[in-house]
């Protein structure tokens, strides 16, 4: 399982969900199923992510053993 | 809210053309009949608004499927390549990976609604004869049930 800091992130850097997905060129829902760790991204999403909030993607996303 | 219109459209573009078709199918019947010597004649009426009804909603399911296309065209976002009919939500990866998995769920449902159907047929083949809407309407039941479980299967996984 993937667990992501999404949602910490995106607060910090004071974006809304619209602005998010607006940058890294997703819908809001795809931002919010990311949040709610529903969703594992692709690695060019989560790329993108690791540019926005300019942290390497391993610091945003991590491996949890179920 | 254009998956709903798109889905939709298509059903009732399944539905116009087949009760259209039934139309025919019953005049066409009744001058088979008339030939063999069935019946020596017949009067039907033919309504226009299975016609009218089919024509609309053709009209309709071409202008939305235009607007729905210029739409994707417009979306930087959306992945084009990934669009082959209006019913696929392409407009980020997570609705393309929704969709695929929609579309493939419904294919599974499909196996087994055609087979229901197919089977169906063994018990009443007089159905064919009396009831020339049975082949028919149960023929076009098998797209409209793949896109409505399609339909239910991308709006669970959407909401998910």
């Amino acid at each position: 399982m993937i667990k992501n800091r999404v949602k910490e992130l995106r607060a910090r850097f004071d974006y809304t969900q619209g602005e998010l997905a607006d940058i890294v060129g997703v819908t809001r829902q795809t931002i919010v199923a990311l949040e709610k760790g529903s969703y594992t991204p692709s690695l060019l999403l989560a790329m993108n992510l690791a540019e926005v909030f300019k942290l390497p993607i391993e610091e945003i996303f991590t491996k949890e053993e179920s | 809210m254009k998956m709903n219109i798109a889905v939709f459209l298509r059903i009732m573009l399944f539905i116009s053309l087949s009760v259209m078709v039934y139309d025919y199918l019953k005049l066409e019947q009744s001058f088979i009949q008339m030939e063999r010597g069935f019946i020596d004649g017949f009067s039907m009426y033919i309504s226009p608004w299975p016609g009218n009804f089919f024509l609309i909603t053709t009209l309709l399911f071409l202008l939305a499927n235009i607007v729905i296309m210029i739409n994707v065209w417009r979306n930087k976002n959306a992945d084009k390549r990934s669009f082959l009919t209006f019913e696929y939500d392409v407009s980020d990866e997570r609705a393309v990976g929704n969709t695929r998995k929609a579309v493939s769920h419904a294919f599974s449902i499909l196996l087994i609604y055609s087979l229901l159907m197919i089977g169906s047929y063994m018990y009443i083949p007089n159905y064919f004869v009396d009831h020339i809407w049975y082949p028919l309407f149960t023929t076009a039941s098998i797209p409209i049930v793949g896109l409505i479980s399609y339909f239910i299967v991308y709006k669970v996984l959407q909401y998910k």
